[in-house]
């Protein structure tokens, strides 16, 4: 091609802008959501692995009355529940700049989180109480008090971080600090762990209620 | 905060040592660490691997000198069964966890991914210097289990209880080195994690102007791919983590059954399976094993592209493949496991949707052979590790057919010809990706050359090296070799097989100690080498278009803007022989 | 990065948010009612099941803004996790009915 023309020409960049965002979801928010979907799936292997044991074992223990444990249980739900109701209003308030009523909701979602926290460790102690070890029961199988403290124990303890995590938002809202967006992917994490709780709570409480 | 996507002021480097090379937050910095973090565990699991392979070739000479540095596990010069397994233990976990998954993915990643989709760092730059510390307190935890009182871990890199859940009563070594090992690779799981995250978010939301998804090079492609494994693995392995650790500190008994006698002791526990661990650590295992070599094969296709002087023969079918596998990858775990009791319904599944990964695979090899086709090939050190990756890359593929098919599996499980396939693919296929993607990106990341004679060298020792180890394994393993074995001399039927012992440790030690070229050349260049200019290869990708090394943040406070797909080599009418992804021109044929 | 471009979308009113709360308490309190009733084994699970997915949904979609995110990214998303989901389903319990059935556990 020795007498060919070459013609340049001056190119488009193409239909990707570069700074727009492809979910229209800011990195902080989309990074949590995947945070989100691994953490799920510890969990979904966790529980997968309970339903496992405890379909192998013939001797799987139900021993929870209807009450305490399940009313108590359903007392925790309601605080969860509600704390993700305030959590949501929160995020509200914060997009309309309204720090002051962003902090008071974050205060309340807070306090629901501690009121389930305290109410879960006075059934961990009642149960240890009656003999419950992760390692036996009075019961049966073993592996009862085992995945209870381990399903229950994870989770009480991201409602712990959840928690620690939201009262450094709160803070920092007080302080004219953090975005909007910081703000809602806590508040992603929050709704998170509260969503766990709708698995935990029917499998592990409503499933091992004493017959009769 | 959350602004990083369109900055247009110049970030200054911080100021002081600490920030600077420690805890930076720079993804530059933190890929060097990470891959010096691969370094230190290659060196180290590699010394461990010739320890014990001359035992099995020497299984009863005395070795005086050895006995004195490990006075337990080689009393009297002469090693333990035990402390064999504690060295294959804790080779197999270091390599496959802190060189296979760190260095391709985490340190080329963490350097190259941002760079090559024209941005000034990761998406959250403090969650990465993050992940990095946190891998880091792994490898501390992992290497003080290999210090453990009592003894290193012994069950394998794949931790079978009940062996591994047990406790002291199992043996030496299944104390407190077993704990560790399981809560290092617990905190590993959440470092890559984190990693993972970050990765993905930086490859959709940080592209630079003009990078649409069908530009990026396909190293970007496969490290994004990998992000989504891993972030989709390690969790599972998490959760299982959490579970063997109970099992071993809080007298849970998840995967250890009833009325098991161990050591002449009825162990107290019951209801447990193991095989429930066999599901949750393959789930992550099979994923595991392509996290370790997807981006070998990113690598692969960016050298095979620059050194032929020729476009990526099919880019499309190459990323989609590469997808393809990724997402077939969470289908298969179960053939590790054709003869562990597993239902033999699920084995069928299993088997057909392993072969199914053969299909993709073939089509990444033979779209490699066709880039190399009619290719301009220039023989660099890196472009021979390139190809030397495709060449072990198939045979370590062929051998997993084999493998795949439960008639076969049955024979050959557990036998050295899954040391052979598994070696060959992910030990060096993978390893040759490091390579070659060290001596194709050495320049920029240090400023200077590698030597290539010295590569040159160091490629041949190590790929006729590799071959000659893990080759007559395959043959072994077809006699009926097992492995794991500490001493196979007192078995009649192995015993003609013992100068193949031999034939490897041989080969093994001459390997590694080639493996002197490339420190030397790695650590005299590092000061020494040539310096070298801002783009060495005439490669077409954005690393290329900022100076060696590029500054703290990139590309000098303005980014760039991208008008060409990454492989453009050899297109007629242009002035050079590539054009870079940032030129603003078309090159218009008129006839 | 609180303003991505095109994702401002009408915010809903605080009452669509309460009326969810309200739902996910009825559905608890379904599942309080299966708990005290006890039925059948398999029908408690597929009943308490359908309804914490439910809850999920609702979690997910009002609570945690996904019904009012691009498609695209629910579509990203959630598709994983189902379909591990199912596929831990699938492979695992098999096994462990396998267990059951030679009679684990004393
Ligand atoms: C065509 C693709 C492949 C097929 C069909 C295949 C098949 C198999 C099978 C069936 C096994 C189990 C053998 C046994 O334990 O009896 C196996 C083991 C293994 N494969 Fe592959 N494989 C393939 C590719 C790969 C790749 C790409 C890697 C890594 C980069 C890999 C790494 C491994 C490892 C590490 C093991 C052994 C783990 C252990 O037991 O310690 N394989 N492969
Ligand atoms: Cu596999």
């Amino acid at each position: 091609m020795s007498d060919a023309e070459v013609r340049v020409e001056a190119l488009g960049a193409g239909d990707w802008g570069g700074g727009s965002l492809p979910y229209a979801v800011g990195s902080k928010k989309f990074g949590m959501w995947l945070f989100i979907i691994s953490d799920a799936l510890t969990f979904s292997a966790l529980l997968i692995a309970y339903g496992y044991v405890r379909l192998a074992n013939k001797n799987w223990p139900e021993p929870f009355e209807f009450y305490p444990s399940l009313v108590t249980a359903t007392v925790m739900t309601l605080c969860l529940l509600s704390s993700s109701l305030t959590m949501v209003m929160a995020v509200a308030a914060r997009k309309r700049e309204d720090r002051p009523a962003t902090m008071k909701w974050l205060w309340a979602t807070i306090a629901g989180g501690l009121a389930f926290l305290v109410l879960h460790a006075n059934e961990w102690l009642k149960l240890i109480g009656e003999g419950m070890r992760p390692f036996s029961n009075p019961w049966g199988s073993p592996l009862f008090g085992a995945s209870f403290f381990t399903l229950t124990g994870l989770h009480m303890f991201h409602v712990v971080t959840g928690v620690c995590f939201l009262g450094v938002v709160a803070v920092a809202t007080g302080r004219g600090k953090f975005t909007s967006e910081d703000v809602e992917m806590s508040g992603l994490y929050w709704h998170f762990v509260d969503l766990v709780w709708m698995f935990i709570f029917p499998l592990v409480y409503v499933l091992s209620i004493h017959h009769g | 905060m959350g602004e990083p996507t369109h900055a247009v002021h110049v970030h200054h480097a911080p100021k002081g040592f600490i920030r600077k090379y420690i805890f930076s937050t720079d993804h530059k910095v933190i890929g060097i660490q990470y891959y010096f973090l691969a370094l230190f565990s290659v060196v180290l699991g590699m010394l461990l691997s010739v320890l014990f392979r001359l035992h099995l070739a020497w299984p009863n000479a005395n070795w005086d000198l050895l006995g004195k540095l490990f006075p337990t596990g080689m009393a009297g010069g002469l090693m333990t069964p035990e402390f064999y397994l504690s060295l294959v233990t804790m080779h197999g976990t270091l390599m496959v966890f802190f060189v296979l998954t760190t260095a391709p993915q985490s340190g080329f990643g963490n350097y190259f991914l941002p760079i090559q989709i024209g941005a000034d760092d990761m998406a959250f730059p403090v969650l990465n210097m993050l992940s990095f510390w946190i891998t880091f307190v792994a490898l501390v935890v992992m290497v003080m289990a290999l210090f453990a009182t009592g003894g290193a871990p012994l069950s394998g890199w794949t931790a079978y209880p009940p062996l591994s859940a047990l406790g002291k009563i199992s043996g030496p070594g299944e104390g407190l080195g077993q704990t560790l090992w399981v809560i290092s690779l617990a905190i590993f799981c959440v470092g890559s994690l984190l990693g993972a995250l970050n990765f993905i978010t930086t490859t959709l939301n940080l592209r630079a102007k003009g990078m649409t998804l069908l530009r990026m090079p396909l190293t970007v492609w496969a490290w994004f791919t990998t992000s989504i494994l891993a972030l989709l693995a390690f969790p599972v392995l998490l959760a299982g983590g959490i579970l063997l650790v109970l099992d071993r500190v809080g007298g849970t008994s998840f995967f250890i059954p009833a009325g098991l006698v161990v050591n002449e002791q009825l162990v107290n526990h019951s209801g447990g399976s193991p095989l429930l661990w066999q599901h949750l650590f393959w789930f992550f295992g099979h994923p595991e094993v392509y996290i370790a070599i997807l981006p070998g094969m990113g690598v692969a296709s960016q050298l095979l592209s620059t050194f032929s002087r020729k476009p990526v023969f099919g880019y499309k079918a190459m990323f989609s493949a590469m997808l393809a596998i990724g997402f077939l990858g969470f289908f298969v775990w179960g053939h590790h496991m054709f003869i562990s009791g597993m239902s033999p319904y699920s084995a069928v599944a299993f088997s057909l949707l392993t072969l199914a990964i053969g299909v993709p695979s073939a089509i990444k090899t033979f779209n490699w052979l066709g880039t190399l086709w009619q290719g301009k090939i220039q023989f660099t050190s890196a472009m021979l590790f390139a190809i030397g990756f495709v060449s072990l890359f198939v045979t370590g593929g062929v051998s997993g057919i084999f493998l795949g098919q439960t008639s076969l599996d049955l024979y050959l499980h557990d036998t050295y010809f899954v040391v052979g396939h598994f070696h060959m693919i992910m030990g060096v296929a993978a390893l040759f990706g490091i390579f070659g993607a060290t001596y194709y990106w050495f320049p920029k990341m240090f400023g200077r050359m590698l030597n290539e004679p010295l590569g040159k060298i160091h490629f041949w020792f190590t790929f006729i090296g590799v071959n000659a180890i893990f080759f007559p394994m395959h043959i072994m393993g077809v006699a009926g070799h097992p492995r794991r074995y500490s001493d196979a001399s007192n078995f009649n039927y192995l015993s003609s097989m013992h100068p193949l012992h031999e034939f490897i440790t041989v080969a093994a030690i001459v390997t590694a100690t080639a493996q002197l070229f490339f420190l030397l050349n790695f650590f005299w260049s590092l000061w020494k080498g040539k310096k070298a200019e801002m783009n060495p290869w005439n490669a077409t990708t954005l690393e290329w278009t900022v100076p060696s090394p590029p500054p703290h943040d990139n590309f000098g406070g303005k980014l760039p803007v991208v008008y060409h797909g990454a492989y453009e080599y050899s297109v007629p009418g242009a002035k050079q022989d590539f054009i870079m992804q940032d030129s603003p021109e078309k090159i218009i044929e008129a006839t | 990065m609180s303003h991505p471009a095109g994702a401002e979308h009408a915010e809903p009113a605080s009452k669509l948010f309460i009326w969810v709360w309200i739902w996910l308490l009825l559905l608890t309190a379904v599942e309080v009612v299966l708990g005290y009733e006890q039925y059948p084994v398999k029908l408690m699970l597929t009943m308490l099941m359908s309804l914490s997915v439910i809850k999920a949904a609702l979690i997910m979609a009002y609570f945690m803004h996904l019904r009012f995110e691009k498609l695209k990214l629910v579509l990203t998303l959630v598709p994983a996790l189902v379909v591990i989901l199912c596929l831990f389903s699938i492979f695992f319990f098999p096994d462990s009915l396998r267990l059951m059935n030679l009679g684990w556990g004393r």
